[in-house]
């Protein structure tokens, strides 16, 4: 069996999930739902080491394999097949889908225990997993679309799991509208694809791309542009990014594999994926590039103010995936593809040790009722910590690796872009650092709530939460510490040689720029971590301080910078507006109205004529006398 | 001779016509009518219809106007209750009735008519004889028609007049009525007879 | 010398007419049913002037049917305003409208 027919079973393990769920799950238990579920992706992630070893064991150019199941579509001219991509990129993504996706059903099995829809969560994240597993290994246009609506639908029945609370379903139904925005652009990017190269198979349209799509073209600006905007709304960067946070409503172990590790960087996966049609537009590409810096640094200094523990990481979340588009965007899409990995793992291990913290509290998530949590979940702080410093960019953690790889190679990049990648990179490694030791300080040392105290307390002596969400972070920690391994700069070049194939590397920095960016990188890193000790650690008045003195600066990042607001007035209210004008003009007035025309001239017409009906003998021998009249009239006067 | 009568006898129709609907009494309605159906026998006699005038006379006049004035001799004082002419409609009524007159009167003077002159005719037209014979051959259907129709009228006559003094029909449904009586059977019904007939003679 | 069966027609016409002028007019059903009468009767006059200017019979044959059905309509007619009396109706056609839709 070669990659592509592994290819095909990874696909479809996640699906017999789903019908074990549907067909069988009624009648047995929730946790054997659970570990059914569960099982499935581990078989899935089976098939994608059995993939990547195949893959491994063939020579660098046949490394792309396309597996084509079956004539889909076929209307004219148009012609799509069923047909799945194996090659190192998809790979990637796959052992990450997979692997990171079977963690966190593990780990869900003890976090919704005791929820009484814990099936159908099962059977979503199934779901999910599916459609995000479609989209990454979609040979062509189409079935990517369809593996990005899918993914849509899943965030969203996720998000509005819990459907009884209002903020969830009014969540829900953002993250959803703002990523139907992205699928318009993606299927009118798809259709100027289609215009001028008449193709919707990746590999025709990538070897057809130059000829056809003129390099720095009015078109291939445009197709790269729509596929941008799906991009962005689907990661949640800015302008379309207002959702993530909100998104925070659903279970935490969602928010980890959705809006951590999978759906957001399925942006960066589609960047990368379309490398040829980005090298067409080097304009757009450097767009890209600037909307990941805007976004990491906002995002960054926004999520020094969140007082919800999973807000901070969502905002995180946003940055680091700014430094994913960064990369993409300058060209290292190696580097940018080497950050996803690693940001899976250490940013499902926050999520979820998060995860432990909540349900140890009994689901409260507002960092000022916390504090001291050390004493009472020491494996779990020790976890966290890892993932702390992964996300901070602290040596030998894997994230310092990838992170500072992409700002490398913007360095060597050297133009304008790159030098702003580079120094707004810089700072928002400082400001990651900030808010990231804020939180774990807040959360995690100092003294202890009274909230804290009562319920750390209460669980002494009982562990720190089920042991299912407990070996999972531990695994998750792993990965956080040695991922790096992957791409140690001068030392290994595993990831980069890897991915050569399918997306070149352009840029290779010199040693000297390596070192001197790792330099400046972890110096900030640790000066971050002193500033945030300095004002949080012990519990000092400074932050009130600050606050106060900057007042004008804290208000505006406590309101997300506006972007909320001007959303509800640029779009929301007119929507609103407009619906009620249709309802008050056309549904009331035309549409009901004309309903009640029709049955009152109906009844109006009977009563007319029902005045003929009378009852009087003599009116209607004068109505016979009058027709008769009428009627020898007409005879006589020859009428016809 | 034909014409001087067909003026006077119109003449005397038109108005006891009017006088009909004019009147308030009904009695002298029904006297007026009785004059107007004299007047057209005299017409039918003009036109040679000898069987018809008689007819009129016997059957219209005598029999059918003798039965309404037995029924507004019945009524007596009940026929005039309340009379008045007019009410609704009243104008548009003569209008209508205005108006047909005169298309008939268009209508007639219009067409250069064909039948100016009576057609010629046998010495037995409208004779008794003639309109049996006729009645017997060409036209039986009417004949029994007629006859049909006069033995409804009787039925509804009776029924509508003196429908009270019929025998009622037992109440409730058909079920709860009492069973009806054994079918007639001629020889049950002789040697019933015969038995009654020996024990008559027995005693 | 005889007048055309034109005048025959008009004055055939006028009672009609005169007749129809009675029952949409009065509203006691005795004096309608006699308007009635002289309605039939205008038609059986030009019945038999037809067939007299025509030839033929069969307009007297058809007069005397028309005689008959009369007399038959008027017994109904008559049972009907006597049955009406006996139960304390009003005999004017304008009160009797329970017919009414």
């Amino acid at each position: 069996m070669n990659a592509g027919g592994y290819g095909w079973l990874v696909l479809l393990s996640p699906l017999v999930g789903v019908a074990f769920n549907v067909g069988v799950g009624p009648s047995v238990s929730r946790r054997a739902v659970g570990w059914a579920a569960s099982l499935s992706v581990l078989a899935g992630f089976v098939f994608s080491v059995l993939a990547l070893i195949d893959l491994l064991g063939r020579s660098d150019s046949q490394r792309a394999i396309i597996s084509t199941g079956w004539h889909w579509l076929s209307g004219g001219s148009f012609q799509v097949d069923a047909s799945i991509l194996v090659d190192p990129l998809s790979a990637v993504m796959l052992l990450v889908i997979t692997g990171v996706g079977f963690l966190i059903h593990a780990y869900s099995t003890g976090y919704m225990h005791g929820d009484r829809e814990e099936k159908r969560f099962f059977a979503y994240l199934n779901l999910f997993v599916f459609s995000m597993l479609l989209l990454v290994l979609a040979g062509n246009f189409v079935f990517l679309l369809a593996g990005w609506g899918l993914v849509g639908l899943s965030s969203y029945l996720l998000i509005g799991f819990w459907w009884q609370r209002p903020t969830a379903v009014a969540a829900a139904k953002k993250a959803f509208v703002m990523n139907a925005i992205g699928d318009i652009g993606m299927a009118l990017g798809i259709f100027v694809i289609w215009d001028h190269v008449h193709s919707v198979d990746y590999a025709t349209v990538f070897t057809h791309a130059p000829s056809q799509i003129g390099a720095g073209s009015h078109t291939a600006n445009w197709i790269a542009l729509l596929l941008l905007v799906a991009a962005v709304a689907k990661s949640a960067q800015l302008p379309l990014h207002t959702w993530l946070p909100d998104a925070m409503e659903g279970p935490t172990p969602v928010s980890a594999l959705i809006h951590a590790a999978t759906m957001v960087t399925a942006g960066v996966y589609l960047v990368a994926r379309m490398w040829p049609l980005y090298g067409l537009a080097p304009d757009v590409s450097d767009l890209v590039a600037l909307i990941g810096v805007a976004t990491l640094t906002v995002a960054g200094l926004i999520a020094l103010v969140q007082t919800d523990i999973k807000r901070v990481i969502a905002y995180s979340t946003m940055s680091q995936i700014g430094y994913m588009f960064c990369g993409v965007g300058i060209g290292a899409y190696s580097a940018g593809m080497f950050h996803l990995v690693t940001h899976a793992f250490f940013k499902a291990l926050l999520f979820l040790g998060a995860g432990v913290v909540i349900h140890a509290l009994h689901d409260e998530q507002d960092i000022r009722k916390m504090g001291g949590m050390a004493r009472y979940l020491p494996y779990t702080a020790g976890l966290m910590w890892i993932g702390a410093l992964a996300l901070a960019g602290v040596p030998p953690f894997s994230g310092f690796f990838s992170k500072d790889q992409i700002l490398a190679d913007a360095l060597a990049r050297g133009d304008w872009v790159g030098y702003t990648v580079w120094g707004l990179g810089l700072a928002g490694a400082f400001v990651t650092a900030l808010y990231t030791f804020r939180l774990m300080l807040l959360v995690f040392h100092g003294e202890p709530s009274d909230y804290a105290r009562r319920h750390g307390d209460a669980h002494a002596g009982h562990g720190e939460g089920p042991f299912s969400m407990l070996w999972t972070i531990g695994v998750l920690a792993v990965g956080a510490l040695f991922a790096g391994v992957l791409e140690i700069p001068g030392a290994t070049h595993g990831m980069r040689n890897f991915l050569e194939p399918t997306v070149p590397a352009h840029l290779d920095p010199t040693g000297n720029q390596e070192f001197g960016t790792s330099a400046l990188a972890v110096a900030l890193a640790l000066v971050g971590l002193y500033a945030a000790h300095a004002l949080w650690g012990r519990r000092s008045d400074a932050p009130r301080r600050i606050a106060a003195s900057t007042a004008p600066l804290e208000h505006v990042l406590q309101d997300k910078f506006g972007f909320d607001r001007l959303y509800d007035w640029a779009f929301y209210r007119p929507a609103v507006a407009l619906a009620r004008g249709g309802q008050r003009l056309w549904e009331d007035a035309a549409v009901l109205g004309s309903m009640n025309a029709v049955g009152s001239a109906g009844s109006w017409t009977s009563r007319l004529l029902s005045a003929a009906q009378s009852g009087l003998v003599r009116v209607y021998a004068l109505a016979i006398a009058i027709g008769i009249a009428v009627l020898a009239a007409w005879l006589i006067t020859g009428a016809s | 001779m034909g014409i001087v009568i067909f003026y006077l006898a119109g003449a005397a129709a038109i108005g006891s016509a009017i006088a009909v609907i004019v009147q308030r009494n009904p009695f002298l309605a029904a006297l007026s009518l009785i004059l107007h159906l004299g007047s057209l026998a005299a017409l039918y006699l003009v036109l040679q219809g000898d069987f018809v005038a008689v007819a009129q006379l016997l059957v219209y006049a005598g029999a059918v106007m003798v039965m309404f004035l037995f029924v507004i001799a019945y009524l007596g004082d009940r026929a005039d209750l309340d009379l008045r002419r007019g009410g609704i409609g009243a104008g548009a009524a003569a209008v209508a009735g205005l108006a047909i007159f005169i298309e008939t009167v268009v209508a007639v003077s219009d067409s250069n008519s064909v039948l100016t002159s009576p057609a010629q005719v046998a010495d037995s037209f409208g004779s008794p004889q003639t309109i049996g014979r006729l009645f017997l051959t060409d036209h039986l259907l009417a004949f029994e028609a007629i006859s049909l129709i006069l033995l409804v009228g009787a039925i509804a006559g009776v029924v509508l007049g003196a429908g009270d003094l019929l025998p009622k029909r037992p109440e409730g449904a058909p079920d709860e009525r009492e069973p009806r009586g054994e079918r007639y059977d001629l020889r049950r019904e002789l040697q019933r007879r015969e038995h009654e007939a020996e024990s008559e003679v027995g005693a | 010398m005889s007048p055309g069966i034109g005048s025959w027609i008009t004055l055939s016409s006028a009672l009609f007419c005169i007749g129809l002028a009675g029952v949409m007019l009065r509203r006691n059903p005795l004096v309608i049913l006699l308007s009635l009468e002289i309605m039939l009767n205008a038609g059986n006059l030009l019945l038999v002037a037809g067939s007299r200017y025509v030839g033929g019979n069969d307009g007297h044959v058809l007069a005397l049917t028309v005689m008959a059905v009369a007399a038959a309509e008027v017994v109904v007619g008559l049972g009907l305003i006597v049955a009406l009396a006996r139960r304390g109706a009003p005999l004017d056609v304008d009160e009797l409208r329970s017919l009414r839709g």
